[in-house]
């Protein structure tokens, strides 16, 4: 079985992992405090809000005391989590009793939030001045188109029709686990490549996001300073424009990079430049995609396995190509058929059935989708059915015993392998044995005896 | 019926297969003893009923034995075979009885005095139905124990609140009705000796009664022509002579008869009441009840299913269409009679009254439903109901019943006359911290303590440390005591952290608190001097249940003290309000007959 | 592993409807004690803007109850995106009801602390909740595999004044509804003495009732009982009233009483015998009363 090579982790998840210093450093920040906190587990936020007008340490029995017998472990995984980002600050005294007090720094930033109901992180564009905005739908649009753009670069430059600001390395960088290229040839997408392109906006910009994010110190961009950036770009409003002015040099640069992904769009006024956050922006800190960051979906599947796609999207179709066979192409309209040739052409470009039904039902056409389900049932079985067909033989890492000096020795050692689940076929009459390979060790141990 | 003693003869039997010794058996009330005829052959019996466990025995049959089997306390058992079955189930009730009476009464015989001398006027069937209940429920049993073996209550008593019980179990048993027999009445042949030409019919009261049901124009004639016009014989001759004419198949010359008699032509033409009911029926049928679909499915386009009738052929002759009858009516109507069972209770036999019966049972039939109108009606809201266009409908809501509400002020508005009065003690806590401001000042201060907020904006630290931690510190407390005291999860109940023993008494205690009380109340207003003395003994039992309430309050440990309080206080309170109102009561009482202290005596 | 999707289910957004107690009788009597009216604000305006920290779904209504009207105060959904303007939003709204309050009330002053509308507020609170699951996209819908968000209402009182027995009934109605709704009501009491509609709201509701002993620590309160979201209660425990008040108020004078009569066809409540039902108008029959020798006999239905 192909293995999802591409986990789409979250910010936060990248957060914990930075080293402690660089951690209390970011706390500095009042947005990351924020962010932080919205990406708590429930418990963990509620540990926070009571802790927070408390400056001495509390023990993590006193903590205990409110949890269920249920929710033990949802309490542990908080308490967890709240150590690894150092919200928590654990000291351990001499009984070994553990006691928690919060982070001072992030503990003054959320005090002073709560009192002053939290500020934007920088004044937007003061309307005195008269430019032309562009509407919340335009914005959409502009963003969607950026990242299509992105994304058809990404796979083949031919295809591009507009070049974009990242440097081929930087292209090279996130090109790498998705396509492979062999000596001249043109390259190929790899079994993470195709994945990735049935995965949602959203996953894939956190994809993007985190290879960029892992590459800044090659680009003398610090870790630490790219990441409070991007959270605080999410709490821009969307919509409004800022100065560009108000940013540092590096911070420039990388609302450039940006702009190409479509988090922003940058607009030149008379003599001041300014920027935009789009909807992708703002919900980067965000780790749910709620109702709102959600696209209409535009494809509708009949019974008759006949796939009607409302876009005329070039990546649309090249999706849908991945698994389908595409029969027209109108302005608007891409008409496709899934057929047993061309989802095993899928399957072996490592694509999985679960991910071709998830990508339908995720697009499916508004029409559609509030039906159950939105994919017909016949549909969905058929591909999981073909999937299972290719994988009708199983490997199963197995070793050989054989030439046992007695048939007493060969019944004892298939018995003992018995025992441990581990036989996979036994020949009596020559005393052949196939054991997996998990009990090969005990096999040993057994056959020495 | 149940003291007194029952003497039967019977024989005594070690096994089934044993042919047994003929003897005596006497029934008494707390043993049986059994006395051989010869008392050389076996030695006599005399065993307590409270050492039999149980009882069985044979089913009522021509060819069984009339046997009964007591099951002994110790394994083993006495079977005893009885002439016949009436002395065996005399027996059977009288052991029956005996037995649940003995173990009640526990291993004290003399006890059951008291239930004796009430059970008397009380039928057989009644007993039986309430030892099984006592039987079936422990607690029952035991509160039956307690109080109506303590002489606290009466039996009757006991029982007058528990009607429910008892009814439930009559309703249950309800006498099964012997329907129609399924066999056709063209299965009545007529029997023929073979050397002349008479033919004969047998009827009985059952087919006859069987015919009026199955052919309402015979019942009609019958009604019509018996006694005035003929005699009940000739009109069942007329009758079996059409239904001749109709098994032989001579359509020709039943017209031809017909033409000549028209009281026989009757009984040839095709009933016209089953016509009529027919079409009711027809226009009862589901009308999207697409029955041309099936069409094909079934034999009906064949004639008579395909079966030929006696073998005969019918010739086809429109002209005698109404003379004959398919095989398929008689048999429809055939089954829906037999499916519609016996709707009348006469006795069988007078033909006339028989008649009678069902006529009217008919006509309560079709007014009770028949009116088209109605049906009619129903019709068409089945057909809007079945054939809808869900897009054309508006949403339907669950049917609400609307509350009735006579004067809807009075019911939400606040009257404030009323109001403004004392209102119990939920003010007395504010009257404390009465204000002595005028609304405007009130407003006032409010306003300004308002606008305090929007200029110096909230207080910073909005809470100090030191009170927070406090309150973190209580609240937690707070839970953990609970969750020492209410376990640790809130379905868990308190009663279970408790020793069993105490469990057990409490819940006993519960109960029977809550029957005496229930009589007590019940026995208010006192207007007999019978009340009287039953409030006077309810409260002697309440006042023995208060200390041994107070001694398990202290036999407990003192972990657990604290909880049997808390679940004992209530019982005492209901206890305490029962006195009381016994004091207040009987205060007045003898302030009103002061020179009978006794009230009514 | 195909779930390369982020998390989907968002467990923890909570829906607030914040209810005051804005009785000015109650507070400048609170004034002298413990607790001013402006303390009162900044803890709740705290309190908010911790609901609406700790997830960017969040949403919080306040009401305000009066002693003659209730209205809402604030609305974060409606207020836009400016969150620093939140307080200056709800104390502004929060004066023009006060102004409203004052307005409606009759010039006679109410003898000792009147009670507020608060069968008034938790209507309006159900009301809105009512308006909100049948119009928006976030009505719950457990049973659905859209991803649809399960997204529930609890209501939270702060509540000083009095009860009010003549709102008995209202009252009522609107927690039975909120129990159908299963819609929890939290309440905290900053009075003196317990609330017995509250007592039962909660306890019917499954919410949390509490009096906190200190109110200076009102937000500490706030923030460790009611902040927590309904599907942190599943794993919590939080605290429990000892015991509840469910003594209820008669029909007819609005009294509050422990035993009384009931009306056996509408379940109406009296304090004393009368000829007819005056909510749906059943006739009763005698009661017995008319024994030869007693004088005032009644047959009473204990209810508890």
């Amino acid at each position: 079985m192909p293995q999802v090579k591409i986990i789409a982790k979250n910010f936060m998840d990248m957060v914990a992992s930075l080293p402690a210093l660089k951690l209390d450093k970011l706390y500095d920040n009042a947005f990351i405090c924020e962010a932080i906190l919205r990406s708590l587990p429930p418990l963990a936020k509620k540990y926070v809000l009571q802790m927070l007008y408390i400056d001495v340490p509390i023990s993590a029995k006193l903590l205990q005391e409110w949890v269920l017998a249920d929710g033990v472990s949802k309490h542990n995984v908080a308490v967890d989590r709240l150590v690894q980002l150092r919200v928590f600050i654990e000291t351990v005294d001499r009984k070994k009793e553990s006691t928690y007090r919060l982070n001072p720094k992030f503990q003054i930033n959320l005090q002073k939030h709560i009192v002053h109901g939290g500020v934007l992180p920088r004044e937007p564009m003061p309307s005195t001045i008269t430019v032309r905005l562009p509407s919340l739908e335009d914005l959409e649009a502009y963003a969607a188109e950026q990242w299509e753009c992105f994304l058809l670069h990404l796979i083949s430059s031919a295809q591009a029709e507009r070049t974009t600001n990242f440097s081929s390395s930087m292209m090279k960088i996130f090109q790498r686990g998705l396509l492979s290229q062999r000596d001249k040839e043109a390259p190929k997408l790899t079994e993470s490549g195709f994945q990735f392109l049935l995965m949602d906006t959203n996953a894939q910009l956190w994809y993007i996001i985190r290879e960029y994010i892992t590459n800044s110190e090659e680009r003398g961009v610090d870790t630490a300073d790219l990441i409070s950036f991007l959270l605080e770009l999410s709490f821009h409003v969307t919509g409004e424009a800022y100065n560009m002015n108000t940013l540092t040099d590096i911070q420039r640069n990388v609302i450039k990079d940006l702009a190409d992904l479509g988090l922003v769009k940058l607009q030149q006024g008379r003599k001041e430049s300014w920027f935009i956050p789009t909807k992708l922006a703002t919900n980067l800190s965000i780790s749910l995609s709620d109702l709102s960051s959600r696209k209409q979906g535009f494809v509708v599947v009949e019974t008759n396995f006949r796939v009607y796609a409302y876009s005329s999207s070039k990546l649309h179709c090249e999706i849908l190509r991945l698994f389908s066979r595409v029969e027209y192409q109108l302005p608007n309209l891409i008409v496709a058929a899934i057929t047993k040739e061309s989802l095993y052409n899928a399957f072996e470009n490592g694509i999985m059935a679960e991910q071709i039904i998830s990508f339908l039902q995720q697009n499916a056409h508004p029409r559609v989708a509030e039906r159950i389900p939105s994919v017909p049932e016949n549909v969905t079985d058929q591909i999981r059915l073909w999937e299972s067909d290719t994988n009708r033989v199983e490997m199963t890492p197995a070793h050989l015993f054989d030439e046992f000096p007695s048939r007493d020795v060969f019944e004892a050692a298939c018995d003992f392998a018995r025992e441990y689940g581990g036989v996979l076929w036994e020949d009596s009459k020559k005393m052949r044995l196939v054991v997996k390979a998990e009990i090969l060790g005990q096999m040993r141990e057994f056959l020495r005896r | 019926m149940v003291d007194g003693k029952v003497i039967k003869r019977a024989k005594y039997k070690s096994s089934v297969k044993d042919s047994g010794t003929p003897g005596i058996l006497e029934m008494m009330e707390d043993r049986f003893i059994f006395t051989p005829h010869n008392p050389k052959s076996s030695p006599s019996l005399n065993v307590l009923f409270r050492l039999i466990k149980g009882h069985k025995f044979t089913k009522e049959g021509s060819h069984k034995q009339a046997l009964l089997n007591l099951t002994h306390d110790q394994g083993g058992s006495y079977i005893f075979e009885f002439e016949n079955f009436s002395d065996r189930d005399v027996c059977r009730e009288f052991v029956g009885r005996a037995t649940s009476t003995a173990t009640e009464a526990g291993k004290d015989g003399s006890e059951r005095s008291s239930v004796a001398a009430q059970d008397e006027q009380l039928s057989t069937k009644e007993m039986e139905r309430r030892i099984k209940l006592l039987q079936e429920d422990s607690e029952l049993q035991k509160l039956h124990k307690q109080f109506v073996l303590g002489g606290v209550l009466t039996e009757a008593e006991f029982w007058a609140t528990r009607k429910k019980l008892l009814d439930g179990d009559i309703s249950r048993v309800t006498r099964q009705r012997a329907g129609f027999k399924s066999a056709m009445l063209a299965d009545v042949k007529p029997s023929a000796d073979g050397r002349s030409n008479r033919v004969t019919f047998n009827l009985t009261p059952e087919i006859i009664h069987q015919i009026f049901a199955e052919k309402p124009a015979v019942h009609r004639a019958f009604l019509k022509f018996v006694p005035n016009k003929m005699t009940e014989k000739d009109f069942w001759t007329k009758y079996c002579r059409a239904e001749y004419l109709h098994s032989t198949k001579n359509a020709v010359a039943a017209a031809a008869e017909a033409a000549e008699d028209e009281e026989l032509a009757v009984f040839l033409k095709h009933d016209d009441v089953w016509a009529t009911e027919a079409r009711h029926k027809i226009r009862r049928v589901d009308p999207t009840l697409d029955m041309e679909a099936d069409e094909g499915d079934d034999y009906i386009h064949l004639p008579d299913h395909g079966m030929s009738r006696d073998g005969s052929n019918d010739a086809i002759d429109s002209q005698y269409e109404e003379y004959r009858r398919s095989l398929s009516q008689v048999l429809n109507r055939h089954g829906a009679v037999v499916l519609e069972g016996r709707s009348i209770d006469v006795e069988l036999g007078d033909t006339r009254s028989v008649a009678e019966a069902l006529a009217r049972s008919k006509q309560v039939e079709l007014a009770n439903g028949a009116s088209d109108g109605i049906v009619n009606q129903e019709r068409l809201e089945r057909i809007s109901q079945l054939a809808e266009i869900e897009d054309l409908q508006a949403p339907r809501d669950p049917p609400l019943a609307p509350l009735f509400i006579k004067d809807p002020r009075e019911y939400f508005d606040s009257q404030q006359a009323n109001a403004i009065k004392t209102l119990g003690d939920t003010l007395a806590g504010t009257r404390q911290i009465k204000c002595s401001l005028s609304t405007s000042e009130a407003y006032g201060s409010l306003r300004e303590r308002i606008s305090e907020v929007k200029i110096s904006g909230l207080s910073d630290p909005i809470v100090k440390p030191e009170v927070a931690f406090k309150v973190f510190n209580g609240l937690t407390q707070n839970i953990s005591s609970t969750k020492y005291h209410f376990g640790k999860n809130p379905q868990e109940s308190v009663l279970d952290g408790l020793p069993s023993i105490t469990k057990e008494q409490l819940l006993h205690h519960w109960t029977s608190i809550e029957e005496l009380l229930k009589h007590f109340w019940s026995s208010y207003p006192i207007t007999t001097s019978y009340l009287y003395v039953k409030v006077h003994r309810l409260k002697d039992a309440m006042s023995q249940i208060y200390p041994k309430l107070q001694e398990i309050k202290e036999s407990v440990n003192s972990d657990s003290r604290h909880q049997v309080s808390l679940l004992v206080q209530p019982m005492l309170q209901a206890l305490d309000a029962a006195f009381a109102h016994y004091d207040a009561d009987l205060q007045k009482r003898s302030a009103k007959t002061g020179d009978r202290p006794n009230g009514i005596v | 592993m195909t779930s390369v999707t982020p998390k989907l289910s968002t467990d923890d957004v909570s829906l607030l409807m914040v209810l005051l107690d804005t009785n000015p009788f109650f507070w400048s009597a609170a004034n002298a004690t413990s607790l001013s009216f402006s303390k009162f604000l900044s803890h709740v305006v705290a309190f908010l803007n911790s609901v609406l920290l700790i997830n960017q779904l969040n949403q919080v209504v306040v009401i305000a109850t009066g002693i003659n009207t209730c209205d809402y105060v604030y609305d974060s959904a409606a207020a836009g995106a400016v969150p620093n303007q939140r307080a200056e939003i709800l104390l502004q709204k929060l004066v023009e009801f006060v102004v409203k309050d004052e307005q409606l009330g009759k010039e006679d002053s109410v003898n000792g602390i009147g009670s507020s509308l608060l069968s008034g507020s938790l209507s309006m609170a159900l009301c809105y909740i009512q308006r909100v699951f049948r119009s928006g996209p976030l009505h719950p819908q457990p049973r659905s595999n859209l991803m649809k968000l399960l997204v529930w209402w609890q209501i939270l009182c702060l509540h000083g004044s009095p009860d009010g027995p003549e709102q008995y009934v209202a009252i009522m109605n609107a927690i039975f509804s909120a129990q159908r709704s299963m819609v929890p009501i939290d309440s905290c009491l900053l009075g003196a003495q317990h609330s017995a509609f509250l007592q039962q709201a909660s306890y019917i509701t499954g919410g949390v009732y509490l009096k906190p002993q200190q109110l200076d620590g009102l937000f500490q309160y706030l923030s460790t009982v009611f902040a927590s979201d309904l599907y942190s209660r599943n794993f919590l425990q939080l605290p429990k009233p000892v015991g509840v008040d469910f003594r209820a108020s008669c029909f007819c004078h609005k009294n509050t009483i422990d035993m009384g009569y009931i009306c056996s066809v509408c379940l109406s409540i009296f304090c004393k015998h009368h000829k007819n039902c005056s909510t749906c108008g059943s006739v009763f029959g005698q009661a017995q009363s008319n024994a030869p020798s007693t004088s005032n006999q009644k047959r009473e239905t204990p209810e508890t």
